[in-house]
């Protein structure tokens, strides 16, 4: 252990000085204490449709494209799905999804959705790769969206959107011992930065402990996608949405553990963008029942 | 038809405590047993389902390439080797069977105790009444949503419904049944009988959150201290950690969270306390000289209540956020007086 190291223990968490320690190791105080200071603005939206799903948990595609429209209107803006996604991304683009592949993986469907209404938009279908995987994947694309499942994670508290580009390091498994508060690191290499255009996180069928080996019995049926272009903000949206499952569950605070130290650090740390509930405006389109964001 | 872990139906609510499946032999009577090899009592077809001749064989060198992220979890303890099996049927989705051999039953225990939750299944009731001692629940089986997992001697087992149907719980079920039968029922890791069920008659032991482990890993996700190992922990080493609750009169609940870690030998134990609590009490770090940490109890007040640890030996006890610095004592002290029960002090 170098003399500069600095140890991050369930005291920094207590305190709420994760970004403070981290920040002094990786980067020097005064670098950290220039981060977060300006007021910050995020959207994340959330579009639920309780039919979206049937008994079985099969997905209907219609329903879903439907979804994935509305998703990418509120994000962008725009009057329509055509022009949202052309404000993401170009037709000359070579367009990256970067899905969530083992144990809980995206759904099909919305892959699919997702290049379907690429297409549509006029992005060739041989300009849309699938880009999870090693760090020559990312290096392919000029324009990167993410579709990561959410999931909790037995290593890193939360494994949803900050986890998607962890195969991009080429030292995967580092990210899941003593640097896992670092997983925004990976949205700063030089072959990822800037590339990343929309973030939307499958919440059709979410897993809310033991990641990511699933359990069934923790998962369960939110019918949701959830999307911005803030990863943090729409990360810390999410750990909000299993947060509070967790606790409807056991009828009592059920907090991760380990407590997910990456959330803060690529606010604090990384400058990644915002983790403070305060500073996201949520905007929820259609189903209700259990939105677990009040 | 292929098996997809996102097309799982959510679970049942049905409970059905200590079910006897015995009544599940008789669909198990007119199946073709292989296996021999292993002495596992594997049927080649199960219901509609069938299996494949041999099995996929996971060691610790690619057990990442099979569950990209989850292998910690088993290397965390002390794993030899996975074999796993899809059963497959027309127009059913797959029954996923993994059998974790462990390198002893303390460590097949260690997997089950990772969650207590799920409907209890007794396969064998004899093994319940035999064991007298136990302090976790005394559950082998746990079953819900589709996934069955079994501690069965050396092994741990994951039996799973990709899609749950009364036809696939049957299956699950009976294909626990034909694994589980038969074989040796130890009892729970002696460790645990450092615990007691009530500290001073205010302090529950919260029993279905009891986890045995060897690994900082696994502490982590039962109670998090650091990303670093910063008390050594390692295979050779055993640990237990369970909280303790007080609820008032009020019907305020406070809970602190107890550690116990046996070590191979005294040295280890105080080189471990002195890294711990360099690492955990920076502060404190002049009162800390090696070889001086704690023959008696020491307590400290941190953010989240009070700290205390003991060194016994080569065992060290922990105690974490404590109401007052009384608690504490008292929690340390009374796990002492078990501490011949688990061969701790040589």
């Amino acid at each position: 252990m170098n003399s500069k190291h600095k140890l991050v223990t369930r005291r920094d968490f207590m305190r709420g000085t994760i970004g403070v320690t981290l920040g002094t190791s990786l980067l020097g105080v005064k670098w950290f204490e220039g981060k977060g200071a300006a007021a910050r603005s995020s959207l994340v939206t959330v579009v639920r449709d309780k039919n979206v799903m049937d008994a079985s948990m099969n997905v209907d595609a219609n329903i879903l494209k439907k979804m994935l429209e509305q998703t990418v209107i509120q994000v962008t803006g725009k009057e329509n799905s055509k022009n949202a996604w052309l404000s993401l991304v170009k037709p000359e683009d070579t367009v990256g999804l970067v899905s969530t592949k083992h144990l809980h993986p995206t759904h099909d469907e919305l892959v699919d959705a997702v290049t379907n209404a690429l297409v549509d938009a006029g992005i060739p279908k041989n300009k849309i790769l699938m880009a999870q995987g090693g760090p020559e994947k990312p290096k392919a694309c000029t324009a990167l969206i993410v579709l990561p499942s959410l999931k909790a994670h037995y290593l890193t508290g939360i494994g949803t959107v900050l986890k998607s580009y962890i195969r991009y390091s080429g030292n995967p498994s580092s990210f899941h011992y003593e640097n896992s508060a670092k997983l925004a690191e990976n949205w700063t290499l030089p072959f990822v930065k800037g590339k990343t255009k929309l973030i939307i996180v499958d919440a059709l069928y979410p897993l809310c402990d033991k990641g990511p080996q699933p359990d069934p019995r923790y998962k369960w049926a939110y019918n949701g996608l959830i999307a911005g272009t803030d990863p943090v903000a729409v990360e810390t949206v999410c750990l909000k949405i299993i947060t509070e499952k967790r606790r409807a569950l056991r009828g009592e605070p059920w907090p991760l553990s380990p407590p997910p130290l990456c959330v803060e650090a690529a606010d604090k740390v990384y400058g990644l963008g915002t983790s403070k509930m305060e500073e996201i405006t949520i905007k929820h389109l259609g189903w209700e029942k259990d939105l677990l964001l009040k | 038809m292929r098996g997809r872990f996102n097309k799982i139906r959510g679970y049942s609510n049905t409970t059905f405590s200590m079910v006897t499946i015995i009544v599940l032999s008789s669909l198990l009577g007119g199946l073709t047993t292989l296996m021999e090899e292993d002495k596992l009592n594997l049927p080649k077809t199960i219901g509609a389902w069938t299996r494949p001749d041999s099995p996929q064989i996971i060691t610790s060198e690619n057990i990442f390439d099979y569950m990209d992220g989850a292998g910690e979890l088993y290397l965390g303890y002390r794993f030899d080797h996975l074999e796993v099996y899809e059963y497959t049927a027309d127009n059913q989705d797959d029954i996923l069977v993994e059998l974790y051999f462990m390198k002893s039953s303390d460590d097949a225990f260690g997997l089950l105790s990772q969650d207590w939750g799920g409907d209890p299944v007794d396969f064998d009731p004899s093994s319940v009444s035999k064991a007298t001692q136990n302090i976790a629940p005394s559950h082998r089986a746990l079953y819900g949503g589709g996934l069955l997992r079994i501690w069965s001697d050396n092994l741990y087992i994951r039996i799973m419904a990709y899609r749950e149907t009364p036809q696939s719980k049957e299956a699950v079920l009976s294909l626990g049944q034909a694994i589980a039968e038969n074989r040796k029922h130890p009892p729970q890791a002696q460790l645990l009988q450092i615990l007691h069920l009530t500290v001073d008659s205010d302090w529950k032991l919260r029993s279905d959150r009891i986890a045995y482990f060897r690994s900082y890993l696994v502490l982590n996700s039962f109670y998090y201290l650091s990303h670093e190992n910063i008390l050594n922990l390692d295979l050779s080493t055993e640990a237990v950690t369970a909280p303790y609750e007080n609820i008032t009169t009020t019907g305020e609940r406070k809970r602190v969270q107890f550690l116990f870690i046996k070590y191979e030998n005294p040295e280890r134990s105080e080189q471990a306390l002195d890294n711990f609590l360099k690492a955990y009490l920076p502060e404190h770090k002049k009162d800390f000289t090696p070889g001086s940490t704690a023959k008696s109890s020491n307590f400290y007040e941190v953010e989240d209540g009070w700290l205390g640890y003991q060194l016994f030996g080569k065992c060290i006890a922990l105690v974490f956020g404590c109401p007052h610095q009384e608690s504490a004592q008292m929690i340390i002290n009374q796990m002492a007086t078990n501490l011949s029960k688990i061969g701790a002090v040589s």
